[in-house]
């Protein structure tokens, strides 16, 4: 039974026993998971053996239904879960930096971020400046690969997203693009009734077309799109790309940490498996260099995508046993937590078995990219630089100047 | 191969075909990973854990990246047994 109790007049806190202890590796990921299970829940908080989800209200008869949901989540994500193999591939975490606040009381203060809405931001001339700074080094990396520079649309198809059996994987973060149905009625309906209230838009839902389109979730999908049911021209493609990229995150959404609308800089690379994976870890061993000469406090370590839960037990597992995906994760010294500004990722020849990409001999293509997060980037060069320039790095100051 | 080694690759075999929902003489001894489209991420992940519940034994994360064919399987299984 719950353990009701009411912090404020407003919200509700539902305390739960999971009826299996949750690992401690996987309490983070559980409480991310915990966001989809139900519109009311406003926050959730998940330890081994204690769940608490501040409700909007009192879910009254709703009750065990919502509780049931919670430990679906907790079964389906933590009975029989692999504990994976974490490593750690550069460790220079603790490495001094000059500053210690949030910085996001700052960027407010100077018109820097302007939230339009949950998890989108604006960004002023500051982080402007950072993330150009940073896009620089990015395209250094990408010059000493001569990777060739693409442009990939916002869009993406839903039904390349499919093939990739990304709607599965990944079904809690998708936004869908759709437009009015070509219907001069409904048209016109909407241009009378459109109207907006508790900040969503209220017409009915049929005057809206089917989906064909998403907004898009990643950027290296798209050169894999192109290089579909042919051969890889010449056996291998290094690609370079900047691209929105759009994950809905819930109640997860938190400031420049978490966004629904980001900017990801990829380096990508295709062909056979040790072009590849050589190609990562010297990519690696480049950043290495260029984070320490910038004195970022971070560390590589291994990591897993934020799969749902249907399928985030086997594959979180899978990534793990066959170390698939390493996270560049910085430091923020104000929470004493670290948050993942790039990722170095190897993909197998799964794109190239679900898109048949071949090589010259026929078998599939391979794939990989490194991929940066520019928002989360700056934010975290913020947090541990700060805004007295003098405290900066002499090359990003110059830069920023 | 005696005949503990066949029935033991039988065992094998048939643990595939029924994760994988397909008839028996599919599986060849020598399947890999990627082989067939079922033994993909998720496959394999259900087949190591079909292996430890019929098998009683605990696959840790170095070895599942190991175990990406039939005769990695048979080797890693008939040690476990001797073990």
């Amino acid at each position: 039974m719950p353990k009701p109790h009411n912090p404020s007049s407003e919200t509700f806190t539902l305390h739960l026993t999971p009826k299996i202890p949750i690992p401690e590796y996987l309490c983070g990921e559980v409480q991310s998971k915990l966001a989809y299970v139900d519109e009311g829940i406003l926050s959730a908080r998940v330890e081994s053996n204690r769940i608490s989800l501040v409700l909007r209200a009192h879910p009254g008869p709703r009750t065990p239904k919502l509780e049931a949901k919670v430990h679906r989540v907790v079964a389906s994500m933590a009975q029989g879960a692999i504990k994976p193999k974490v490593q750690i591939l550069e460790d220079y975490l603790h490495r001094s930096v000059p500053y210690s606040q949030d910085p996001m009381e700052e960027l407010q203060k100077r018109g820097e971020v302007f939230a339009e809405a949950s998890g989108t931001y604006t960004l002023g001339p500051l982080l402007t400046q950072l993330i150009a700074y940073f896009e620089s080094l990015f395209h250094s990396l990408a010059h000493q690969f001569q990777a060739v520079a693409y442009r990939f649309p916002v869009l993406i198809s839903a039904e390349f997203l499919e093939r990739v059996k990304y709607f599965s994987a990944f079904p809690h973060s998708l936004s869908f693009v759709t437009h009015l149905r070509e219907d001069l009625e409904i048209i016109d309906g909407f241009s009378q009734q459109a109207h907006c209230e508790d900040h969503s838009l209220q017409v009915p839902h049929d005057m809206f077309a089917r989906v064909k389109t998403l907004l898009s979730p990643a950027v290296c999908y798209h050169l894999y799109f192109s290089l579909a049911d042919k051969p890889v021209p010449r056996g291998r493609v290094v690609a370079t790309a900047v691209g929105n990229c759009f994950r809905y995150e819930a109640i997860n959404l938190n400031s420049l940490e978490r966004l629904w609308n980001f900017t990801m800089r990829e380096i990508i690379f295709v062909g056979d498996k040790d072009f590849v994976l050589d190609n990562r870890e010297a990519a690696r061993r480049i950043m290495e260099e260029k984070f320490e000469a910038l004195g970022l406090a971070y560390r590589v370590e291994s990591a897993n995508d934020p799969f749902f839960i249907g399928e985030f037990r086997k594959q979180a597992a899978f990534q793990s046993a066959f170390q698939l995906k390493y996270e560049i994760r910085a430091r923020l010294p104000f929470k004493e937590r670290t948050l993942a500004v790039g990722s170095y990722n190897y993909h197998q020849d799964f794109f190239g078995r679900h898109l048949n990409i071949t090589l010259p001999n026929g078998e599939a293509a391979h794939t990989g990219c490194v991929a940066f997060g520019l928002e989360r980037m700056a934010f975290a060069f913020l947090a541990q630089f700060g805004f007295d320039k003098n405290q900066w790095p002499s090359e990003v100051k110059e830069f920023c100047s | 191969m005696t005949q503990n080694d066949q029935q033991l690759m039988r065992s094998i075999r048939e643990l595939f075909a029924v994760s994988f929902q397909v008839p028996l003489e599919e599986i060849y001894e020598d399947l890999a990973f990627g082989d067939i489209p079922q033994w993909d991420s998720m496959g394999h992940m259900e087949i190591m854990m079909r292996l430890e519940e019929q098998f009683g034994i605990e696959i840790n994360a170095e070895t599942i990246s190991t175990l990406v064919n039939i005769p990695a399987i048979y080797d890693y299984l008939k040690k476990d047994k001797h073990a």
